[in-house]
């Protein structure tokens, strides 16, 4: 076949279009994020119900999403899909179910929970997820989530009282406790000598320069943001004032400049490693973090420190059932497997994260040896959610404001 | 008859072409449109995700307009733009000075076992990036192997934080993740280097040094452009070497700003915004590119 010649490309032409290609390579990855199904407006209001314990939410139930029926039998040789945070769920708990039912399942993993509601609009088969009370209200309102029917849960008598009537579900009509922590601080003694429990301002340890290259504070907006309040003395851990919100982009642009802290979330594994010496954690991570010490070195060397009073910030996580699960009964039953004291107990040894159980109290844990002695203070007491602060759902416009100082922040610019 | 293959052969190249002009199209264009959409379109009320707007129209410029306004000198994003361009230009001049002498070698003095090196060469893409970085967190680590060395079994006590936002740890990441991309470009450019113009040159009178930089280097210098360009512009867009050798605001680049603003609800349109402006940044420097082998051409015929 004849070929014209000089049509071809040679090879520096080949070389110019390898490199127009590549030009293209660094915006894929945003294209890809940009990508996810968009969805729609239909059906959302505009503004959001925020629930705070001094005004607590009775959530609507929709005519076209009613809770299953009673008695029903479980889905057989079923795949239960569960979507949750990375190694936040003990294998043995997920294989003691699988045995029980003769079911499969599965656990996908995200990163936050701005990520997992993302994707859980864009209309996934999930059957449980992971929350956090400040998502209630966008997985309500946005008809995502599917309410409980108790006669599957009886399981609930043996958590906490609080949680079956809590100011973010009232009636336990769309939830059931998972974990409860407190944030507070972490340290290892043979890198910081101080006893940051004692300084007068632990928090302010942070700022210290003597400790830079040696911190870090957690990769959650509103986690760190609500930090920097506290250390400032304002208890508003959601504020909507413009000038407190300029003091905390201030202070976190001293942060960088005193100690440059890493921001991320695994400083379980970070400080155990060595890399980290202080850092802002939550109390679960603690727990964790003995199990990541490395040979040699034992737990006796890792601290906590919560305000003894409960002024500080406290957490849980619940699990719900997804209306876009195809597992209902299945998804009901094991909500209930997670709350028989014996599971919930493995759970907590292999995650670090206390469930809100009746029969778990710091004496009786330590008498156990579960955990140890000087690390008492991680475990979450019931009075600390009557004094302790919570961090609330924002709307839509102060999320923003919140969210831009902590952009500015990771930029890495004043 | 020649007038008729001709034009056979005039319709037979774009149907070959049309895979690859519909792959840019549907994998390119089309995405890119996409971006725009989001970068200048609206947000879901209730979760704050990014909702397209298809129609110019009605395009909303307020996410672009915040991103452009905080660039500046005195924005926010401008030390993490500078820092970005800082690291990958020291990043792509290290890669250059180590992937030059290497490819050098290979392709013109290795001999025998030319074939032996290439696979070596190779080698590197057969470990995922990832695991790659992985393994310098391990070996960086305060205990890791790195410090153990530099503390000469207990002499000193070196105690370096690598992994806690060091600037160079991050470009010497980079530098070690891409060079290989550096190295198999320019192995092909040296490769393909006319022997006999070097002969001559030497025939001429030029010594070695100044074969190379009269001779050598001019001829190669595409092949040095596109090199650098391949490298260096994935550079741009990575944040994980960033966030695993890292994770501190004090080394964060412009592909943290964009994987940071992805995540966060309500803000993808400014991640959008990064995005477009990396573009038209990498745009300026392919064009210079098209030009200068443009104009080679011109020159040798």
């Amino acid at each position: 076949m004849p070929v014209p010649i000089g049509s071809g490309p040679n090879r520096r032409q080949f070389l110019q279009r390898a490199a127009i290609l590549a030009a293209a390579a660094p915006t894929v990855g945003a294209f890809l994020a940009a990508c996810s199904k968009p969805a729609g407006t239909q059906g959302s209001a505009p503004s959001l119900t925020i629930a705070k314990p001094d005004s607590p939410v009775k959530w609507p139930i929709a005519d076209d999403n009613k809770p299953i029926g009673d008695s029903l039998p479980p889905e057989k040789g079923a795949t239960l899909k569960i979507y949750n945070y990375a190694d936040y769920l003990s294998p043995q708990a997920i294989k003691g179910f699988e045995d029980q039912y003769g079911v499969k399942v599965e656990v996908s993993t995200f990163n936050d929970g701005d990520e997992a509601i993302t994707k859980l609009r864009s209309g996934v088969d999930f059957d449980i997820y992971n929350a956090n009370y400040t998502e209630i209200s966008r997985l309500v309102t946005g008809n995502l989530v599917r309410p409980l029917n108790h006669s599957y849960i009886p399981n609930i008598s043996n958590v906490w009282p609080s949680f079956t009537n809590p100011w973010y579900d009232q009636g336990w009509q769309y939830t059931v406790p998972y974990t409860i922590y407190t944030t507070g601080m972490g340290w290892r003694t043979d890198q910081v000598p101080a006893d940051i429990g004692k300084l007068s301002n632990p928090y302010a340890a942070l700022w210290d320069p003597a400790y830079k290259d040696k911190t870090a504070i957690i990769d959650d907006f509103h986690t760190a943001m609500a930090m920097v309040l506290l250390k400032q003395g304002i208890t508003d851990v959601n504020t909507s004032s413009e000038a407190d919100l300029k003091m905390v982009g201030e202070q976190l642009s001293a942060l960088v400049k005193a100690t440059s802290p890493k921001v991320t979330i695994t400083m379980y594994s970070d400080m155990p490693a060595g890399q980290i010496g202080l850092s802002q954690m939550w109390s679960g991570d603690v727990i964790n973090a003995v199990n990541y010490l490395p040979e040699g070195v034992g737990p006796e060397i890792l601290r906590y420190w919560f305000p003894e009073d409960g002024k500080g910030l406290v957490d849980n996580d619940m699990l719900v059932t997804l209306k876009g699960g195809k597992n209902p009964v299945l998804a009901h039953l094991f909500l209930n497997h997670m709350l028989d004291p014996a599971v919930a107990k493995e759970n907590f040894s292999a995650i670090g994260y206390q469930p809100p159980q009746n029969s778990l109290t710091a004496d009786s844990l330590v008498a156990e040896s579960f955990i140890p002695e000087n690390l008492k203070n991680v475990i979450v007491k019931p009075e600390y959610f009557d004094t302790g602060y919570r961090t609330l759902e924002l709307d839509a416009d102060n999320d923003a404001a919140w969210h831009n100082v902590w952009n500015a922040f990771n930029a890495g610019g004043s | 008859m020649l007038q008729r293959s001709r034009q056979r052969t005039n319709r037979l190249w774009p149907v070959l072409a049309a895979p690859g002009v519909g792959w840019l199209l549907l994998f390119f264009l089309a995405p890119l449109y996409v971006v725009l959409a989001i970068v200048f379109g609206q947000r879901d009320p209730v979760f704050r995700t990014a909702v397209p707007v298809w129609n110019p129209l009605q395009w909303d410029p307020t996410q672009f307009t915040y991103v452009l306004t905080r660039i500046g000198p005195d924005g926010v994003y401008f030390p993490a733009l500078v820092r970005t361009v800082v690291y990958v230009a020291a990043a792509s001049i290290l890669c250059l000075c180590i992937a030059f002498p290497v490819a050098y070698y290979v392709s013109r003095l290795a001999g025998r076992h030319k074939g032996l090196l290439i696979a070596l060469l190779i080698a590197p893409f057969w470990i995922s990036y990832m695991m790659r970085m992985l393994a310098w967190v391990n070996l960086l680590q305060n205990d890791g192997l790195f410090n153990r060395m530099l503390s000469f079994g207990g002499l000193f006590d070196p105690n370096v934080d690598w992994l806690t936002g060091q600037p160079v740890v991050v470009i010497l990441g980079l530098v070690y993740g891409y060079v290989p991309y550096m190295i198999l470009p320019l192995y092909a450019g040296l490769d393909r280097l006319s022997q006999s113009m070097l002969e001559a040159s030497r025939d001429l009178g030029a010594n070695r040094v100044s074969s190379f930089v009269r001779v050598t280097l001019p001829m190669c210098r595409p092949t040095i452009m596109a090199a650098v360009l391949l490298t260096c512009l994935p550079m741009l867009g990575d944040y994980f070497t960033n966030d695993l050798l890292s994770a501190s605001p004090k080394t964060a680049m412009v592909g943290n700003l964009i994987n940071d603003s992805v995540q966060a609800p309500g803000q993808t349109g400014q991640a959008g915004a990064f995005v477009m402006l990396v573009l038209l940044a990498t745009v300026l420097p392919m064009v210079y590119y098209v030009r200068v082998t443009l104009r080679g051409d011109e020159v040798r015929t």
